[in-house]
């Protein structure tokens, strides 16, 4: 098992079981969103969490703005994580832009996926010739401002280098978030490259069984979206929650157990 | 005077405090807000209470980031702080606010709401836009700077390094020149052709020096933990004929191990031993390098028994293309020390030197420790 990866992408093993299940967090958050979820899992799967590189204790110099200018960068790390830990007939659980990093992952290399879980997933976000995204390339722009201007909500990278004392932990860590650490670059790149992304066309080259969890309202990937990916893919089951926003494993944690453990019990 | 205390009235502290607060429910739905922050955003109370969610008064990005980033750290932290976020006014208006939140749950324990404190920082956000704006630019500037450094590299490179071929035609026609007897002995041809041939040395020094001190900055940097022994060692075989010629003695104590690039570093001792030779006094030519520890650096000395300068020169001699003596008392182009000077500068140290003319020099520069070098 190679130690790189494990740093790299901060792998943690979690359960008692043999079924591996793989969290894959999504923009702007890191592997803790997944605190709520996993509790329900451990007793019968064996599961693996990680942090995409440039997100939470991700290793950080591992970032390459060259590798990580398309999704295809995060997708080698994630054959590449399943590779080296030798697992097979994955459950895959994606996050929003992760998702899709699944999805990709699942048409590349088929054999390594049982089942893909979808949650919020958005092949485009840009709206697009009768194909309703949610956002227009402005409103990418605006955010690409506000995590301009969010330097410090970001900041645990930044803040020791501001006191002037790298060295010293004890005055960081105190002002440090505890989660979803980003680099302001890293944060600023990798929300162009989530955001700005169409993978519409990979949709329909899954073969691996997929379930679609969608929210309503969801800002982030409208009940639209959810629905063109259900279209889209060949083989999948789609679940409306009861409740908004685009992060129901946090907001709603019961609801999103229930859907994957009855999902994968059939 | 009035001593009695002062007592606050809870509700209008909360309507009227020169802040503003709202409480919004998980999902983001607005149950309370204050006066302040309502004329602040210019809506009546019924229009936001149970109307309208935090996420409403954001434009796309600020729902974005509220969903990606803001939303999650909220149910994991149960606060945030220094949230800088637009919110968009009943008329459209946008107010730069610095938002914290945090968590409470409500009566009954069972369901939690959100308490927001929001600042109003248009004034701050004017200046952080006028911050932002001069650090791009100061940016910019320093990559230009960058592009423009690196092409008059390249073409220090190339012109020097272009005049070596027609220079060498030169010479070899003035060689066919000489040897069918254009410049026969003792004719006035034969001084020409000598002041021709100094000339023509001349140059060729001053482009090899000018080559050299283009490579300073345009040959990629190695660094890696070197012994200044082995380089003081490399660079006394670089001018082997010149020690030998001048029974030059060197003196080289036992030196330290540095970080560095070793090319450079042969280059900065050659250049040093090579104008304790050229600038000897009658008295054959003794160096001796020997280093002294100072807090974070080593110093290195490289001491000689030459002919020395004035004192009042020291910081000329380190001046690019600058000399104290002329090319025909001591050929030279004065790009030497300069070299030596910017290869210390791209190694984190400094260069000095004292003396006093029939005394010696005394030339000593500085260099990180090790621990201190583990940027490179």
């Amino acid at each position: 098992m190679s130690n790189k990866i494990i740093l790299r992408n901060n792998i943690k093993f979690l359960g008692n079981g043999l079924q591996p299940i793989v969290f894959a967090h999504g923009y702007g958050c890191d592997q803790n969103m997944w605190r709520f979820i996993t509790p329900a899992f451990e007793k019968d799967y064996r599961i693996i969490l990680f942090d995409q590189v440039g997100s939470g204790n991700s290793d950080q110099s591992a970032y390459d703005f060259e590798k990580y200018s398309c999704l295809k960068g995060y997708v080698e790390d994630l054959i590449e994580i399943c590779d080296e830990l030798h697992l097979q007939k994955v459950i895959f659980v994606g996050h929003s832009v992760s998702s899709i990093i699944g999805i990709l992952a699942s048409v590349e290399r088929p054999d390594l996926f049982d089942k893909l879980i979808l949650i919020g997933p958005s092949p485009c976000y840009i709206n697009d010739h009768g194909y309703h995204g949610g956002f227009t390339r402005q409103d990418i722009d605006e955010l690409i401002e506000t995590l301009e201007s969010n330097y410090l909500g970001w900041s645990s990278f930044i803040t020791p280098v501001i006191i002037g004392h790298p060295e010293m932990p004890e005055y960081s860590e105190e002002l440090r978030n505890s989660f979803c650490n980003m680099n302001p670059e890293i944060a600023k790149h990798f929300a162009k490259v989530t955001f700005m992304g169409d993978n519409r066309e990979d949709l329909s080259k899954v073969s691996t069984p997929a379930l679609i969890i969608q929210c309503h309202p969801d800002v982030i990937a409208p009940v639209e979206v959810g629905e063109y990916v259900h279209q889209k893919i060949p083989e999948n089951t789609y679940v409306l929650l009861n409740t908004s926003g685009h992060c129901p494993h946090l907001t709603a944690p019961d609801q999103v157990i229930s859907s994957i453990q009855s999902y994968l019990k059939n | 005077m009035n001593t009695q205390p002062f007592l606050e009235d809870a509700e209008d502290l909360y309507q009227n405090a020169p802040f503003g607060y709202m409480t919004m429910r998980a999902d983001g739905l607005i149950v309370n807000i204050n006066a302040t922050l309502l004329g602040w955003l210019g809506f009546e109370r019924n229009e936001i209470i149970h109307q309208k969610s935090f996420q409403d008064l954001l434009g796309m990005g600020g729902k974005i980031y509220f969903e990606t980033h803001m939303m999650p750290m909220l149910h994991m932290q149960g606060k945030i702080s220094e949230i800088n976020i637009e919110l968009k006014g009943k008329d459209l208006t946008r107010l730069p606010t610095l938002v914290n939140a945090k968590r409470i749950l409500d009566h009954s324990g069972f369901q939690s709401f959100y308490r927001l404190s929001v600042l109003n920082i248009t004034q701050r956000k004017q200046y952080e836009m006028e911050l932002i704006k001069e650090k791009k630019k100061a940016e910019q500037t320093v990559q230009r700077l960058r592009q423009i450094n690196q092409e008059l590299e390249q073409f220090a490179y190339t012109a020097s390094h272009d005049l070596q071929a027609p220079l060498n035609t030169i010479t070899g026609l003035l060689g066919i020149l000489k040897k069918d007897g254009y410049f026969s002995t003792r004719s006035d041809g034969e001084g020409l052709f000598s002041m021709i041939t100094n000339n023509i040395g001349r140059m060729r020094l001053m482009i090899k020096d000018l080559l050299e001190y283009s490579k300073i900055d345009g040959n990629e940097l190695k660094f890696e933990e070197v012994s200044l022994n082995e380089v003081c060692g490399f660079a006394l075989e670089m001018i082997e004929d010149q020690v030998n010629e001048n029974n030059a003695i060197f003196t080289i104590t036992k030196l330290p191990v540095v970080i560095g690039d070793k090319i450079q570093l042969v280059r900065l001792f050659q250049n040093l031993f090579g104008n304790a030779i050229k600038y000897r006094s009658d008295a054959e030519p003794r160096v001796r390098v020997e280093f002294e520890e100072n807090g974070d650096d080593f110093t290195v000395f490289v001491k000689d028994n030459g002919i020395g300068f004035d004192q009042k020169f020291t910081d000329q001699i380190f001046g690019f293309m600058k000399r104290l003596h002329s090319h025909d008392r001591i050929p030279g182009t004065g790009i030497g020390l300069s070299a030596c000077k910017r290869i210390l500068e791209i190694h984190g140290g400094t260069i000095s030197a004292e003396s006093e003319p029939g005394k010696g020099s005394n030339f000593h520069f500085t260099l990180p420790k090790l621990e201190n070098n583990t940027d490179h």
